[in-house]
């Protein structure tokens, strides 16, 4: 009987596995490809040659990645290291905060009540339609200012002991720049807090939503149904997409850097200044945020996949 | 699976709306037993309609009090303006819009710049959907090396921040190929968003079902066939609407260009600002301008979306 | 209405209420008290080689930061530098987030609207850098005055405005920084560049194959002043003595770092 079902996508019957893939031959296509791209590299090369006016100098680009105290003779990280680590505190921070605001607004955006539909439908439509260095600027001086000089975290920080201000010094970077850092943190938050949201709404829509009915008909209260039984079954719906906004925070953070937060794109430019090496600082920067993005996508790739098949 | 119901059974719907540890409604002339109707299984149920922008008197409630709360953050961001002294000139604004001079009607530099993005974005959307296409054919190709190029291509693009794609563009790329500057800018966009319309368009393509291909196959059509005239029409509904979330992106994406000095409305924007510093009047008239054309946009793509479901 | 409704009409009145009355917490206190009782001193500046740039450890060098530091020394203050897009550094000081600009910002009359500045405590020029490849044969300064011409700027720099009233008819390219500008122009895609002395001189002397200076003076002259937000004249006025009493401390900071190379060795080769 399973033969004559036709196979459609969304069919009830689960469909056929795929055939292996076999090794595919060397072909005239392959043959095709390498040809042009030798051709591309050799015309690149010449024309390089004639349209270049730039030499390239290594050698004064490495000391702003590792410097050696002239004191101590210790190894401590320089600028574009500080960068990159502020824009790993960035993307972590970020995600963790993003993910609290696109909770509330996910959760928000399928609310029976039309005000919190209003309230998360206009945030997320605003946020998701303007540009993102629009929203950047916009935010750090216009929102920003409103309540960044209220907190005055940097004298708070100030009155911490020593100990807690170690430690929070390896969380949230150097004391001296932890408002440029909250600041920046703030922004990226609100940011993809807009996009979190729609991955939270799809992935709650996604539960069936006879899972919510029979929770109520089972008298749970509707924070406990949100907790027990709806949001683990949309976090599988969400987890993949979530992975995915992760790595895109990684790069948005790059947009900061135009507000003067000194992250790693804003210390590439810096010592670009410095340096006057346009392209050692440009590709260098490139190829950091490429290996961590890779390597991020790669292995939250492979966790998905040895999740799937664990099930 | 669905389960033909007894006729002998008396079945009552569930009632909908009941308020768990609020008991029984005070109807007590009836007794009221609660059953699941089986004929009316709860999987096979469609979902509840979404809930809808209604306009009873409940809705009229709801929006007044979503007018008051955005009307308490105007009221906010106004003094928090106050606070810092900062002096108003809406009445410039107009000016950067358009201009009458002569009795002749002309773009301020702010439509200048706006006509500027729309044409870097068409064409950047041609040339992105044109990689797109190509990227794609060489992700399935049965070319190893046409596959590495094609996964190469998506890979680098996608774990890069635009910010830096543009300036190793400018210049690395620029000065090899000998292009000017918008032809840069519209060949960094269409680069960036031409390795997402690969995925979609790859995505489309392999979301038809196999047995389609092996069924025009074994009818005797040519594998050139197959694809054109059995793949591709399935293909094209399940494409267009993401792809037109592409051209959304690529238009608020434009707003990077300013970066290489290409004339574009955020170009515009911050040199007014650096001239007049007007920031917030003049940030706030730009975001406007893109919501205007990205919301204009996502409209069409929905009454897109909608014809081609009907279809 | 039910009593959940009523209650939620009352809490938003009663924060617009609030908002609306509470007063407007203007700067009310002298710049110079919050700065004492904060025990630091906030300045905005940019990198701006040589008024402020990076060494090869990392740190801030440069005239303004000497200034920045003796300053800070005399109120008996730490010095905090917070560095900021130059595009965007008066819309950040007027939003509060640093007291003083202290990096070679020019007094145009234009700022002069927004901000109060000091009396200058440098002078420094603006000086144009041409193409060999596409300016050689101008005439200058009249063949600069063609739609074909194209110069280029950092965003904000009181050059830009310098171009517009000079030479109208060119094109002006503004970007983020510097060294894009002058990259733009050794590359062979702008004809001139404009910027502060002694930057021209410099990519000049770097780039004698690409560049060359078309004027041997500089094309206007130019004060430098701190900048400050509008409404603290006691503080202004503070400033303006510890100008006064430092000019031969000030000029001789002026020509270490402009005048020579002495500080090179600290700096990346350029």
């Amino acid at each position: 009987m399973r033969e004559n079902i036709p196979d459609q996508p969304g069919s009830l019957i689960a469909p056929r596995p795929a055939p292996p893939e076999r090794k595919l031959p060397w072909g005239r296509l392959d043959a095709f490809w390498l040809l042009l791209i030798a051709a591309l590299l050799a015309a690149g090369a010449l024309r390089a040659q004639g349209a270049f006016s730039y030499e390239w100098n290594w050698s004064s680009v490495w000391p702003y990645i590792i410097k050696t105290d002239p004191k101590t003779g210790q190894w401590a990280p320089n600028l574009l290291v500080q960068g990159l680590l502020t824009t790993l505190r960035l993307a972590l921070w970020g995600m963790a905060l993003a993910l609290a605001i696109g909770l509330l607004m996910g959760w928000m955006r399928n609310h029976p009540r039309l005000l919190l539909r209003l309230i998360s439908a206009s945030y997320v439509m605003t946020v998701r339609n303007i540009p993102p260095v629009v929203f950047v600027f916009v935010f750090v001086y216009f929102i920003a200012s409103q309540f960044m000089p209220s907190l005055a975290l940097d004298q708070r920080l100030s009155e911490l002991p020593a100990s807690a201000q170690e430690v929070l010094a390896v969380l949230f970077g150097p004391a001296a720049l932890i408002n440029n850092f909250f600041l920046g943190l703030v922004c990226l938050s609100v940011f993809s807090g807009a996009y979190v949201t729609e991955i939270v709404r799809a992935g709650l829509q996604a539960v069936p939503p006879g899972q919510a009915e029979a929770t109520r008909s089972l008298g749970m209260s509707e924070g406990d149904s949100l907790r027990f039984v709806v949001w683990p079954q949309a976090l599988r719906q969400v987890l993949p997409a979530l992975s995915g906004q992760f790595i895109q925070l990684i790069k948005d953070s790059s947009l900061v850097s135009l507000v003067s937060i000194q992250e790693l794109t804003f210390m590439a430019q810096d010592v670009q200044v410095s340096t006057q090496r346009v392209f050692e600082v440009f590709v260098l920067t490139a190829a950091v945020y490429f290996c961590i993005c890779f390597v991020l996508s790669q292995s939250l790739a492979y966790l998905e996949r040895r999740h799937a098949r664990a099930r | 699976m669905f389960i033909p119901a007894p006729s002998s059974v008396q079945a009552r719907p569930l009632r909908a709306g009941i308020m768990p540890g609020k008991g029984p409604p005070s109807d007590r002339h009836q007794r009221h037993t609660y059953t699941m109707t089986l004929s009316d299984p709860i999987s096979a149920r469609p979902p509840p309609a979404a809930p809808a922008l209604a306009w009873h008197r409940h809705g009229a409630w709801e929006l007044l009090q979503f007018a008051l709360a955005m009307a308490l953050l105007v009221a906010l961001a106004h003094q928090g303006a106050q606070q810092m002294a900062y002096q108003w000139k809406w009445e410039k604004v107009p000016g950067y819009l358009v201009r009458v001079i002569d009795g002749q009607w002309l773009a301020g530099p702010l439509l200048k710049g706006l006509y500027v993005t729309l044409q870097l974005a068409w064409q950047s959307a041609l040339l992105a959907l044109l990689l797109g296409g190509l990227g794609a054919w060489m992700r399935v190709a049965p070319s190893r090396v046409g596959r590495a190029l094609a996964w190469s291509y998506v890979e680098l693009i996608r774990n890069t921040p635009l910010l830096v794609q543009i300036l190793v563009c400018y210049f690395i790329l620029a000065p090899t190929l000998g292009l000017g500057r918008e032809a840069t800018g519209v060949l960094c966009l269409a680069l960036y968003e031409g390795a997402f319309a690969t995925e979609i368009i790859r995505g489309a393509l392999q979301a038809v079902p196999r047995g389609q291909r092996e069924a025009a196959l074994s009818l005797g059509l040519s594998d050139a066939q197959a694809e054109r005239d059995i793949v591709w029409p399935q293909a094209l509904p399940l494409m267009l609407p993401p792809l037109a979330g592409v051209l959304v992106n690529l238009v608020k994406h434009s707003a990077i260009v300013s970066v290489i000095a290409i004339f574009d409305l955020t170009t515009q924007a911050r040199s007014i600002i650096a001239d007049t510093f007007m920031a917030f009047e003049i940030w706030l008239t730009t975001a406007a301008l893109y919501l205007c054309v990205t919301v204009c946009l996502s409209l069409a793509i929905h009454a897109l979306e909608r014809r081609l479901r009907r279809r | 209405m039910s009593i959940r409704r009523f209650l939620s009409v009352c809490a938003l009145t009663l924060l617009g209420a609030l908002s609306a009355l509470s007063p407007a917490q203007a700067q009310q206190d002298p710049l110079l008290e919050t700065i004492k009782k904060r025990g630091k001193l906030q300045v905005g500046f940019s990198s701006f080689v040589p008024w402020a740039m990076r060494d090869k450890q990392g740190q801030w060098v440069g005239f303004e930061i000497d200034v920045s530091t003796k300053l800070a020394q005399d109120l008996g203050v730490q010095l905090e530098l917070i560095p900021t897009a130059w595009d965007a550094i008066i819309p950040s000081l007027i939003a509060g987030k640093f007291d003083l600009i202290i990096g070679g910002m020019t007094i145009t009359p234009a700022r002069q609207e927004q901000i109060d500045f000091t009396s200058a405590y440098s002078t420094s020029g603006q000086g144009i850098a041409a193409s060999r490849q596409l300016a050689s044969q101008l005439k200058w300064p009249e063949g600069y005055n063609s739609p074909n011409v194209t110069f280029t700027c950092r965003r904000g720099v009181a050059g830009c405005k310098t171009v517009e009233e000079k030479w109208p008819k060119a094109t002006l390219r503004q970007f983020d920084d510097d060294a894009m500008a002058f990259q733009e122009v050794i590359n062979g895609n702008a004809h001139a560049v404009i910027s502060s002395e002694p930057k021209p001189s410099f990519f000049t002397l770097a780039n004698p194959g690409k560049l060359f200076k078309p004027a041997a003076e500089n094309v206007v002259n130019t004060y430098e002043g701190f900048g400050l937000r509008k409404g603290n004249p006691a503080s202004l006025a503070n400033f303006n003595g510890w100008i006064t009493k430092n000019q031969a401390w000030l000029k001789q900071r002026h020509e270490y770092w402009f005048r020579t190379q002495d500080w090179a060795g600290q700096v990346p080769k350029l």
